[in-house]
């Protein structure tokens, strides 16, 4: 809303409820066109939100009737060492993950922006979205085959250099760290777009007044670009943070999960339960608790960026 | 930025753009030549569209493109369609409590598709309407296309709908002829964004096609590599050709996405 607001302010027209004319009198006309939307949200939106929760607090396993359990589920869950591995292994995937996902692209952005000329900049930001667009099945499939162990480029390349080689997603702890890496891959250009765009919209002055004060790019990026890039990225934290706990494709397809459960995600986690050994309202109680951390993600991350604003 | 400091700024983009293209390079490369292994090398010996071949003769990816396809579609128009209307109503046709729904719809935004999945896998199954094409298409609609084009719709002067409204134009004809023109800008990069996330979409196909009656792209790409583990030439024709579609449209609209991309910016 306040970015509507703002944007309603900076082009000159009214905010937001500017089309209400005090002189036509509300009516229900606009319900009309709003139904589709809400008769399509109703069902995939609202629906199975409200139901997700009803679901958490039953047995069910899709054949026979769902069995209330009051919160027998959510005790399973605190009592279920699986489920704190696949909590922890997504907080470490996220935290591999979510920095190198920001960091890259901001500093990228930058050289881009005002370092590079602006065909070299385009064509890198073109070349680098092209990962965007793949779907991650098969990013993830294609991943797995450059780790694999012996017929893998990076093995081939290690032995090339006289290496042992190595089983990258043999390895536990390796595993989760090469599926990080291998979404940090992925997502560059799109972070890189959005930080970008937030770049160009630092007013060029600020550098011309740094740069007549004697600071160097460095300073420049410190003082200018990381402050007038906090807004975007607030945004890209958060969607960062986010798509972190939600992996799944890539894990799927990189390591099914293994080894040893060491890839095992929480969304892994609600697929094994509900769609592998049919226990729904386990599933849904997992769900819940995912529900509830990617709120709290965003909800922190919004206050923390707007106390030190 | 020094000189040195430059060049290897200059380095390390040049290693980040080969590495971004580096699998994409080998799983063509894989693709087209006849071999149970991955390549890195051309032989043109060993050159040939036999994987491809055999994907559409004896894998059915030909039905699964097909699939992807009709539900790309349908969810790009629902989507298109749906969420212009109700933005139209949200900004330009308040009602008593329409500022709640509002909320509602942003709130929705928030909510990860993997909460909604199993709900919605149980609703559909009741309903009758599980694994079929409009069952597909239908969980990519959200929110987000409402918030976007309403937010788009702000920098459509209000005097401007007046003057039709003046001149006895309905609602209807109001947005047909000025709003939609108006707008169209958003419309093509909700249909970019709608198009890659309905092609990309894995999760939901895999747990609402269980039965393997049908299938699509992403979906027969898993499968094909459960079913040939080593057959890595046909595993990366198949990679190929999901990729091929998203790729070639993001060739031709570049801009659009990218649009579409900055537009999700507008989400905070």
């Amino acid at each position: 809303m306040t970015t509507l607001q703002a944007r309603g302010a900076r082009t000159g027209a009214p905010p937001s409820t500017a089309p209400t004319r005090p002189a036509r009198r509300a009516g229900w006309g606009g319900l009309l066109y709003i139904a589709p939307s809400l008769l399509v949200l109703t069902f995939i939106a609202i629906i199975p939100i409200v139901f997700s929760g009803y679901l958490s607090l039953t047995r069910y396993d899709v054949l026979s009737d769902p069995v209330f359990t009051g919160l027998d589920n959510y005790t399973r869950l605190l009592n279920d060492p699986n489920f704190w591995g696949a909590l922890r292994t997504t907080a470490i995937y996220t935290l591999i993950a979510v920095p190198l996902q920001m960091i890259i692209p901001m500093i990228l952005a930058e050289f881009l922006a005002r370092v590079a000329g602006p065909r070299f900049s385009s064509i890198v930001r073109s070349v680098l979205f092209v990962p965007v667009v793949a779907s991650l099945i098969l990013v993830g499939t294609v991943w797995q085959y450059m780790l694999a162990p012996d017929s893998g480029i990076f093995n081939v390349m290690l032995k090339a250099m006289g290496l042992s080689s190595v089983n990258f997603l043999g390895n536990p702890q390796l595993a989760l760290i090469c599926v990080a890496l291998v979404s940090v891959w992925k997502n560059i250009g799109y972070f890189l777009v959005l930080f970008y765009a937030g770049v160009q919209d630092i007013p060029v002055e600020q550098y011309e007044a740094a740069r007549v004060d004697g600071a160097g790019g460095f300073k420049q990026f410190l003082h200018i670009t990381l402050p007038g890039l906090k807004p975007v990225t607030l945004l890209c934290t958060i969607l960062a943070t986010i798509w972190s706990f939600q992996v799944f494709d890539l894990v799927y397809s990189m390591t099914g999960g293994g080894p040893g459960g060491a890839t095992t995600t929480i969304v892994m986690g609600i697929y094994e339960a509900g769609f592998k050994s049919f226990q729904m309202g386990y599933a849904s109680a997992i769900a819940m608790v995912l529900l509830v951390i990617v709120l709290i993600v965003s909800i922190v991350q919004r206050l923390a960026f707007r106390e030190e604003h | 930025m020094g000189r040195l400091g430059k060049w290897a700024m200059y380095a390390v983009v040049a290693l980040l753009v080969g590495m971004a293209v580096l699998p994409f390079a080998l799983m063509v490369i894989t693709a087209i030549q006849a071999t149970t292994r991955l390549e890195f090398t051309i032989r043109p010996e060993l050159l040939t569209f036999d994987n491809f071949v055999r994907l559409f003769t004896t894998n059915n990816f030909g039905s699964a493109l097909l699939t992807s396809s009709i539900v790309v579609v349908i969810a790009v128009v629902l989507n298109n369609i749906v969420s212009s209307l109700a933005a139209f109503g949200f900004a330009f046709k308040p009602f008593p409590g329409s500022k709640a729904v509002f909320w509602v719809y942003l709130a929705t935004i928030m909510v990860p598709a993997q909460v909604t999945m199993i709900p919605m896998f149980i609703l559909f199954r009741e309903l009758g309407i599980l694994g079929g094409h409009l069952s597909l298409a239908l969980p990519v609609i959200n929110a987000f296309g409402v918030f976007l084009i309403r937010q788009f719709m702000a920098s459509i002067p209000p005097s401007l709908l007046e003057a039709a409204r003046i001149d006895g134009a309905s609602d209807l004809r109001i947005f047909l002829s000025i709003v939609v023109p108006a707008i169209k800008p958003v419309l093509v990069a909700l249909t970019v964004f709608t198009f890659l996330t309905t092609w990309n979409d894995f999760l939901w196909p895999l747990i609402s096609l269980q039965d393997g009656t049908r299938s699509t792209v992403t979906l027969a790409v898993s499968q094909l590599k459960g079913n040939f583990l080593t057959q890595y030439g046909m595993v990366m024709a198949g990679t190929t050709i999901a990729f091929l579609v998203p790729f070639i449209v993001y060739a031709v609209l570049q801009r659009q996405f990218v649009e579409g991309v900055t537009a999700s910016g507008v989400k905070g």
